[in-house]
C-alpha cells in the first residue's frame, strides 16, 4: 500500500514536470515565431519562454493547492449540510473512522444521473461529490459501499493525481488548440503575403499546428497510462474492507450502471468519476481501449466473489428500485 | 598487512550500523502502530460522548409520553453514567453493551406509545441515534484492527524482542457482547 501511495506521488511529480516543459517549449516556439517574423534575433524567444516558464510554475502551485477547488467549480458542486441530510454526513462520518482519515467535506452535484468522485491533495484536504441522484436512489448499504470506494482512493492518494491530470491536462488540450487555430489564421494570411522564403517557414509552422493538434489525444492517452485501470479494483476492494460488505457496492454499481450520466463532466474530468459519466455506448470502439474505467461487469464480478454471494440483488430487484 | 585488520572492522561497524537502523525502523514502526491505537480510541471516545450528549434528551422526551415507565428510563440513566465514569477499556466495553441494551428496551417500551412514535423530536433523536451508533460500531472496527496489528507486530519476530526490551504490552480489543444477544429473550407476565 505504501509502495502505491509513492508512486501516485511520483506520477503527480512527473505530470507537474512534463506540463512545465512543455509550456516552456511551447512558449520558445511562439516567441521563435515572432523573432522569425519581425526579423528580431532572438529576443522574443527566450522572453517568451521565460514567461511561460513562469506561468507554468504559478498554475502548477495554483492546481496543487486549488485543485479541488477548480474541480468542484468546473462541476458545479455545491456543500451538503448537515440539517440538509444527516443521512449522508454519518455514513461519511463513520466511514472516514473506520478507515482512520479525517472526514471528508461533502459537496453535492444537482444531476439525477448517478455518480460520485472525490477530490483534493491529500486526506486532509479531501471532498466527495456525489451527485442527487445517486443520494436518492441508492439505500444506506449501497450509498457506504459507494463513498467507502471514494475514500479509498483519498486514502490512496489517488485524488492527487487525478485532480492534478484533471487540471494540467485539460490546461494544454486548451492551450494546444487557441495555438494551433492562430497559426492555422496567422499562416494563412501570411501567405498571402509575397515574401520569399516564407514559404517554407510557413509549412513548418503548419506542421507545428498539427502536431500540436495531434497533441492532444497524445496527452489525453498519456493521462490514461498514468492512470491505471487497477486503481478502480484496488479501490473497490479497500472499500469493500472498509464496509465489510462487499455487496453493497456490487448492487450499487448495477443501479449506477442503468444511468451514471453526468452534464458537467467532460474528458479531463471524467476518469476521476466512479463510473463513466458518459454513460456505455457514448464513445467509440478504439477509445475503450484508452479506457480510464474497467468495465463495470468485470468490476461487479470481482465484488460478487469476494462476498461469495450473499446480499448481492438481483437484475429485476435493482431495475424496480430504480422505477419506484 | 594494515588492510586485514581495517576492512574486517570496517565490515563490522558497516553491519552494527546497518542493524542499528533497521532497529530503528522497527522500533518507530511499533510506536507508530501503538499511537494509531490512541488515535482510534479517541474516535471512539468522541462518538461515546456523543450519545452521551444524546441520552438525557430521549429520556426526557420519553419521559413526556411514558412517565410511568420509570425502571426503564433510569436503567438508561444508570447505564449512561456508568459508561461516563469508566476508566479501562474492558470496563468501557462493559458499561457500553449495558446501555446498548438499556436503550433497547426503552425502544421496546417506546413501541406501545403511538404518540411517542410520532413524535417529530422523537424521530429526530432516533436518526441521530442510529448514525451515532453506526459510527461506533466503524470506530471500534479501526481500533479492534488497529490492535490486531500491533498485538501480532510484538508477538511476532522481531517485534517480541523488542516488545521484551522496552516493556510492550499487548492492548484490550474493544468487545461488543455476543452472549446477551444469543440468549432467548425472556418474555415476563
Amino acid at each position: 500500500m505504501y509502495e502505491y501511495i509513492s508512486s501516485n506521488r511520483r506520477k503527480t511529480i512527473f505530470i507537474i514536470i512534463f506540463f512545465i516543459l512543455f509550456i516552456s517549449l511551447l512558449g520558445f516556439a511562439i516567441g521563435y515565431y515572432i523573432d522569425y517574423r519581425y526579423g528580431i534575433n532572438g529576443g522574443f524567444s527566450v522572453l517568451l519562454m521565460i514567461v511561460a516558464l513562469i506561468f507554468a510554475l504559478i498554475t502548477s502551485f495554483g492546481s496543487y493547492y486549488y485543485s479541488d477547488k477548480i474541480v468542484i467549480a468546473i462541476t458545479n458542486a455545491r456543500p451538503l449540510t448537515h440539517e440538509e441530510n444527516p443521512r449522508i454526513f454519518y455514513i461519511v462520518e463513520g466511514l472516514s473512522i473506520a478507515a482512520g482519515i479525517p472526514m471528508p467535506k461533502v459537496y453535492v452535484i444537482d444531476e439525477l444521473g448517478m455518480n460520485a468522485f472525490a477530490t483534493g491533495r491529500n486526506p486532509k484536504n479531501s471532498i466527495i461529490v456525489l451527485t442527487k441522484g445517486l443520494i436518492q436512489n441508492l439505500d444506506d448499504e449501497e450509498l457506504k459501499g459507494v463513498i467507502a470506494h471514494e475514500i479509498s482512493h483519498i486514502k490512496n492518494y489517488d485524488i492527487l493525481l487525478g485532480t492534478i491530470i484533471a487540471i494540467l491536462v485539460g490546461m494544454v488540450v486548451i492551450l494546444s488548440n487557441i495555438i494551433f487555430r492562430s497559426f492555422l489564421f496567422g499562416g494563412g494570411r501570411r501567405s498571402s503575403n509575397k515574401n520569399s522564403g516564407g514559404g517554407i517557414f510557413n509549412i513548418i509552422f503548419l506542421l507545428l499546428g498539427l502536431f500540436l493538434i495531434i497533441l492532444s489525444p497524445i496527452i489525453a492517452m498519456i493521462m490514461r497510462f498514468a492512470i491505471s485501470r487497477q486503481r478502480e479494483y484496488l479501490a473497490d476492494s479497500n472499500g469493500a474492507l472498509i464496509t465489510r460488505y462487499p455487496a453493497g457496492l456490487a448492487n450499487a454499481l448495477r443501479k449506477i450502471s442503468a444511468y451514471s450520466q453526468v452534464k458537467t463532466a467532460n474528458n479531463a474530468t471524467e476518469h476521476m468519476f466512479i463510473a463513466n459519466p458518459f454513460g456505455k455506448g457514448n464513445k467509440m470502439a478504439f477509445s475503450s481501449l484508452f479506457n480510464t474505467h474497467p468495465p463495470i461487469e468485470e468490476r461487479i464480478k470481482r465484488l460478487e466473489k469476494m462476498s461469495l454471494g450473499i446480499g448481492v440483488k438481483s437484475t429485476e430487484q435493482i431495475m424496480q428500485e430504480i422505477n419506484k | 598487512m594494515l588492510a586485514a585488520i581495517i576492512v574486517p572492522i570496517v565490515i563490522l561497524v558497516g553491519i552494527i550500523i546497518i542493524l542499528l537502523f533497521v532497529g530503528i525502523g522497527i522500533y518507530n514502526g511499533i510506536i507508530n502502530l501503538r499511537n494509531r491505537i490512541d488515535n482510534a480510541w479517541s474516535q471512539i471516545d468522541v462518538q461515546l460522548r456523543k450519545r452521551y450528549d444524546l441520552i438525557p434528551n430521549l429520556v426526557e422526551t420519553v419521559k413526556g409520553y411514558a412517565a410511568h415507565e420509570r425502571e426503564t428510563l433510569e436503567n438508561v440513566i444508570k447505564a449512561r453514567s456508568l459508561g461516563i465514569e469508566a476508566k479501562t477499556v474492558t470496563d468501557q466495553s462493559k458499561a457500553e453493551n449495558v446501555i446498548t441494551e438499556t436503550l433497547k428496551s426503552l425502544f421496546a417500551v417506546a413501541e406501545q406509545y403511538p404518540n411517542l412514535k410520532a413524535d417529530q423530536h422523537f424521530l429526530r433523536l432516533m436518526e441521530e441515534l442510529k448514525g451515532i451508533e453506526s459510527n461506533i460500531a466503524y470506530a471500534r472496527q479501526f481500533y479492534n484492527d488497529s490492535v490486531l496489528q500491533y498485538n501480532t507486530k510484538i508477538q511476532t519476530f522481531p517485534g517480541n524482542i523488542f516488545a521484551s526490551w522496552f516493556k510492550f504490552t499487548p492492548r484490550d480489543y474493544f468487545e461488543i457482547e455476543e452472549s446477551a444477544a444469543r440468549e432467548p429473550v425472556k418474555v415476563k407476565f
